[in-house]
């Protein structure tokens, strides 16, 4: 595997090359984990900026989300999560026939 | 953080992801907090951000990052619900 981390500063390869198979294992799951944590965290931007521009529509004139602007972020995720479910769920029924 | 006080390279590598992780998020929503609030807050830039802009950015990046933190939760709780039928 290449170096995902390009030429960074901090370790060596020939560092990594030493790492006992138990660490490669952790290091392995360790990255699994936080590709997971970077995918969601970037799907939390996207949603964001979906639904900040579908609630938040007034002129804002205060930090903190009025009782409108409210609910509706969290209506907005949970739809979002609904449509994306009619979509996977269209998508496998248009492969299955 | 202090927990991988540098040391063997297995730490190293993982404080350094962490570190670019963190540094990635950051800079999406530092992008996103400008895109939206200058959009929202100067729609008509002129040679200098008036008191008014100035507040209504202020107001505009609480704003975001309580939506920001809003989504977060929601979408967790959603994707945890949704887990156990194999979505994602």
């Amino acid at each position: 595997m290449d170096s995902p981390l390009g030429g960074g500063p901090g370790f060596n390869e020939q560092d990594l090359a030493k790492l006992s198979d138990r660490d490669k294992q952790e290091l392995t799951q360790f990255v699994q984990n936080e590709s997971q944590k970077a995918r969601i965290q970037s799907a939390i931007h996207n949603l964001t900026d979906t639904c900040f521009r579908k609630c938040v529509t007034s002129k804002i004139s205060s930090r903190d989300l009025d009782k409108y602007e409210q609910p509706c972020m969290q209506n907005c995720v949970d739809r979002w999560m609904d449509a994306n479910n009619v979509i996977m769920k269209e998508l496998q029924a248009l492969q299955r026939n | 953080m202090s927990a991988y006080a540098s040391g063997d390279p297995k730490t190293q590598v993982m404080r350094q992801i962490q570190q670019e992780a963190a540094m990635q998020n950051a800079k999406m929503l530092v992008e996103k907090l400008n895109e939206h609030c200058f959009e929202r807050c100067v729609p008509k830039p002129s040679t200098s951000l008036s008191k008014g802009e100035e507040t209504c950015f202020s107001n505009c990046l609480q704003k975001y990052m309580t939506a920001w933190n809003t989504v977060s939760q929601q979408y967790i709780t959603a994707i945890q619900k949704n887990s156990s039928s194999s979505q994602f």
